[in-house]
């Protein structure tokens, strides 16, 4: 046995003990330590890096590192062995995940701004945002030995006067605190309450004083990227916007990764811990941080999430959505609770979940199809979600096909070598010049911020660009020269879009020929499921009315280049709609409004959905996709340059 | 009524490509039918067949096809000797003792083999690489260099190596490129874009779309090059419209059923016998599924395929 050090960069550091020729990401995983990786340590993606302090590791080198990392001591964890005792140093860049959670500033966020639009559409489709939680101001007789009633009757009977409702219900967990809190306040308190059709049930009991803020949480769970909104569910008002990575990525960057991970003895718990405890917990804790308000009063949370994250969640076993013929445990739940799962929210707090249509489309989709209004439209809509899962429905107020396509994590930066979520340093846009090579890039930020890396929009541009200006082959192989271009020792080319004198990283931030691979396999997927989807339904694109385009690529994704690459089909650009997170805008519409939950619950049932895999033509479509802007450039007539 | 036969013939074609010079020349498509169907149209250039000799030479050859070559001590001996067999229509060196991985000959050696008999025998001259990509860029810019205005077909260039093989044979000596591909139309297609959008004429390249003995997942080449030929034609894809070269002998003579000893395998019979059928079997389907020409080894198999097109056109 080896002893393992593993150092942080804040200092802290955590031991373990490892058997000869132990794997160190391996290693890694037991004792708990989080090494982002997103490839599931098949050395595709680089990303596991550290840094070996001391001692010495059996490490295979490859392309991820270069000669100059490599005698530093940087290593890829995945292909090191341990073979002696050791002092590894695990950087920023590898526990990035825990790092990326930002809570927006709402001032300036763009993303706002789509979130009240959205929230006008579905306004417009007739669907009112009341909702049946509510407070109420109780003021009691206080007992004395002329007025015996104990204090669970009283309470009751006061309740059904000041709500005009027969049934009341106080469940124990009110009951258990009651004879203090009334005490406390002089029998003069603020219930907060849910009405039900007849009914009515007190869920917390708080002072006469308090200026109650009434919150809820709407939460996205993607695979990658988790997002939240904390809201005031009595105005709506949007009171933080948060987002981060998901905690579950070091155990796989997609589903099936995630749920074979899951089946492992006390994979389970596992998985729930990294997205409740190390994910949820720390987010609700800034956002109510940043809001000035109490993690407790957030009485009632709603979550969308691809059916995965959904069992993940709940911890349920979620192995028969990966076998075939691939059965989730459940489509809708009902009656969780935020202390059933360990949330640190209002414990009795009900837990809404968008519910699933299929194995691999979940409420993220429907709560995304909701908020797109397409179902209550009589021309025919395409929604789009990019997603480490592309997701697509189709159809307009009479029928919704819908299907999932596998994108991997490239939208999101994920599997990218430059590449980042759509957060300050991202280049979110790029021209190049055709004769120069020299890009022009618009970074996510204040004033004056350096490049970090590339967001999905930043990609798309950049891809379009290098092709449009003959940089990259059709194949996205480099076959231009000039200084911003390199070639390393196996000949695989890149592109400098930043020299790290003007980054604010170590390295130049630069795309590869395995990034612009990752991102042709991604939109390839999206553009043939959009095409067999179509061909099942004897659709053909011109049909389309509008195209509906969610998701965390970025708010900036220019959609003219979306269609140059050959991601989206050749339709006129005045067709396409971003719509930022539709998960999240879904959620957060179902969790103020009972009718839009009702109508989610709806739509569902009425979505259809297509399995690509069964489609003979789906593998074919592919390949041909895989290329720019397509194998048959016939698809793609108003493309100047192909 | 009188039954009046509907033509099936397209408003499309195959591109014709001439393979080498002079009197031996020989020309590769131009068809606007399905493999075959004269009776929709007539086909004017029958599919051709090739022999192929490696740098091996006789010492690497199985030794039912040595006997043929008797007297022979040189690879040119070899040539020459195959010019003369019945139904050949083209030579094919096959370079294989340059793969990096194996023999690992020098360029410069495998060249000189190159030269020599292209100077020994006039019939039009296919140079088949050693399938590495590195190996074969060499191998096929100085080939294209010593056999300059030729007409020799390069086979083949790859999507790894399409850059390099398609500048110095398409570009710089005006050879004819081969564009392989694995059996799958997207590929054969994209590589075809590729190779013109670097300026090689889409007239002077010839695709080998994949291959297999048959038996040995030989649906996928017969499903490519069916879907192959019916892009070109009924779709009139241009960038599909290159007559089809399709190395057989390389395949076939791998598998157990031709190197089995009738020792090893007394109820298969005549081991001879079995290498020329899965030559011969192999070869027919690939014409039936559109081959526009055939690599073959054995001198018996080359006379049964060339009778079999005689027949049939």
């Amino acid at each position: 046995m080896y002893k393992v050090t593993f150092k942080f960069e804040d200092g802290g550091a955590v031991e373990a003990f490892a058997a000869e020729g132990e794997n160190l990401l391996e290693v890694a995983r037991k004792t708990n330590v989080a090494i982002d990786a997103p490839c599931s340590g098949n050395a595709a993606c680089g990303k596991c890096k550290v840094k070996l302090l001391g001692g010495e590791l059996d490490s295979q080198k490859t392309l991820h590192i270069t000669d100059e990392e490599y005698a530093q001591g940087w290593r890829l964890s995945c292909v090191s062995h341990v073979i002696a005792d050791v002092e590894i140093e695990v950087p920023d860049i590898a526990s990035a995940y825990k790092s990326r959670m930002k809570v927006a500033d709402l001032d300036s966020a763009k993303e706002i701004e789509i979130f009240e639009k959205t929230k006008a559409d579905v306004a417009e489709t007739g669907i009112d945002f009341e909702n049946d939680m509510d407070v109420v101001r109780v003021t009691m007789d206080p007992p004395s030995l002329d007025d015996t009633m104990p204090d669970l009757e009283r309470l009751i009977w006061n309740v059904r006067q000041v709500c005009g409702t027969e049934h009341v219900k106080v469940p124990f967990a009110v009951m258990k605190h009651m004879a203090e809190t009334l005490r406390e306040y002089h029998f003069d308190v603020q219930c907060v309450i849910r009405r039900r059709k007849n009914k009515v049930e007190v869920l917390d009991l708080l002072g006469p004083d308090e200026d109650v803020k009434m919150c809820g949480l709407a939460v996205d769970i993607g695979t990658t990227s988790v997002a939240a909104l904390l809201v005031d569910m009595r105005t709506g008002e949007i009171l933080s916007k948060a987002s981060t990575g998901n905690g579950q990525i070091r155990y796989g960057a997609d589903v099936i990764n995630r749920i074979i991970e899951a089946v492992k003895p006390g994979g389970r718990q596992k998985l729930q811990d990294a997205i409740i405890k190390e994910t949820l917990n720390p987010l609700i804790a800034q956002m109510c941080a940043a809001a000035k308000v109490k993690a407790s009063r957030i009485y009632r949370m709603c979550v969308a999430g691809n059916t995965t994250m959904n069992h993940l969640l709940v911890g349920v076993f979620a192995d028969p959505i990966r076998m075939e013929p691939y059965i989730p445990t459940f489509y809708e739940t009902l009656n969780i609770h935020a202390n059933d799962l360990g949330l640190h929210i209002f414990p009795h707090a009900r837990v809404i979940m968008a519910p699933n249509i299929g194995s691999y489309v979940g409420g993220d989709i429907t709560a995304g199809t909701f908020a797109s209004c397409i179902w209550h439209k009589p021309t025919m809509s395409l929604f789009i979600d990019l997603g480490t899962n592309g997701e697509l429905v189709f159809g307009n107020e009479e029928f919704m096909m819908s299907c999932a396509c596998s994108a991997g994590p490239a939208f999101e930066g994920g599997d990218i070598s430059c590449g980042m979520r759509a957060t300050d340093g991202a280049i979110e846009a790029c021209t190049i010049d055709k004769e120069t090579m020299e890009p022009t890039l618009s970074i996510i930020g204040d004033e004056g911020q350096k490049a970090v890396g590339v967001c999905g929009s930043g990609i798309i541009d950049l891809m379009s660009e290098l092709f449009r200006c003959g940089i990259i082959n059709p194949k996205g192989k480099f076959i231009r020269e000039g200084k911003r271009i390199r070639h390393d020792k196996y000949g695989m080319g890149s592109y400098v879009i930043v020299f790290k004198e003007d980054a604010a990283s170590v390295k130049d931030v630069e795309i590869n020929e395995v990034d612009i691979d990752n991102f042709m396999r991604a939109k390839g997927a999206i553009f043939s499921a959009i095409r067999v989807m179509l061909n099942s339904l004897d659709f053909t694109v011109d049909m389309i009315d509008d195209v509906y385009v969610a998701g965390g690529i970025g708010s900036g994704i220019n959609m003219e280049n979306a269609v140059n690459i050959g991601m989206f089909p050749d339709i006129p650009i005045e067709k396409y709609h971003y719509i930022g997170n539709s998960s999240l805008s879904g959620a957060y519409i179902m969790l103020l409004s009972n009718s839009a939950e009702y109508k989610v619950w709806e739509m569902s049932h009425n979505m259809t959905y297509l399995e690509l895999s069964n489609e003979p033509t789906y593998m074919d479509e592919f390949v041909a996709s895989c290329f720019l802007p397509h194998t048959d450039a016939d698809l793609f007539p108003s493309l100047s340059f192909k | 009524m009188p039954f009046t036969a509907k033509s099936g013939k397209f408003s499309a074609s195959i591109n014709t490509l001439t393979m080498g010079t002079g009197e031996k020349a020989i020309v590769l498509g131009g068809e606007n039918v399905l493999p075959f169907y004269t009776f929709d149209a007539p086909i004017e250039n029958a599919p051709k067949v090739g022999i192929e000799i490696t740098d091996g030479g006789l010492e690497a050859e199985p030794e039912c096809v040595k006997k043929y070559y008797e007297g022979c001590e040189t690879i040119v001996d070899m040539a020459k000797k195959a010019a003369t067999f019945e139904g050949v229509d083209f030579l094919s060196i096959h370079l294989e003792g340059g793969d990096p991985n194996g023999e690992n000959k020098p360029t410069e050696e495998l060249i000189k083999i190159v030269k020599e008999v292209a100077e020994a025998v006039d019939l039009p001259i296919v140079i088949s690489g050693c399938k590495n990509v590195e190996k074969d860029s060499e191998i096929f810019a100085k080939a294209s260099e010593v056999l300059s205005g030729k007409n020799a077909v390069m086979l083949a260039a790859k999507e790894e190596n399409y850059k390099n093989v398609g500048a110095s044979a398409g570009l710089a000596y005006k050879q004819i490129v081969g564009a392989e591909s694995a059996d799958d139309i997207n590929l054969a297609k994209q590589l075809n874009v590729l190779l013109t959008q670097l300026g090689v004429d889409a007239k002077s390249i010839v695709m080998n779309v994949g291959t297999a003995a048959a038996g040995y997942g030989y649906e996928y080449v017969v499903s490519t090059m069916d879907r192959i030929k019916a892009a070109a034609l009924q779709q009139g894809d241009a960038t599909l419209q290159m007559p089809i070269i399709t190395p057989v002998a390389s395949e076939t003579w791998g598998i157990k059923e031709s190197i089995a000893t009738e020792e090893d395998m007394p109820e298969w019979g005549d081991q001879e016998a079995r290498g020329i059928d899965m030559e011969v079997e192999t070869a027919a389907a690939d014409l039936a599924s559109g081959s526009n020409a055939v690599i073959l080894k054995h001198p018996v198999s080359v006379a049964t395929i060339s009778k079999m097109i005689k027949a049939l056109v």
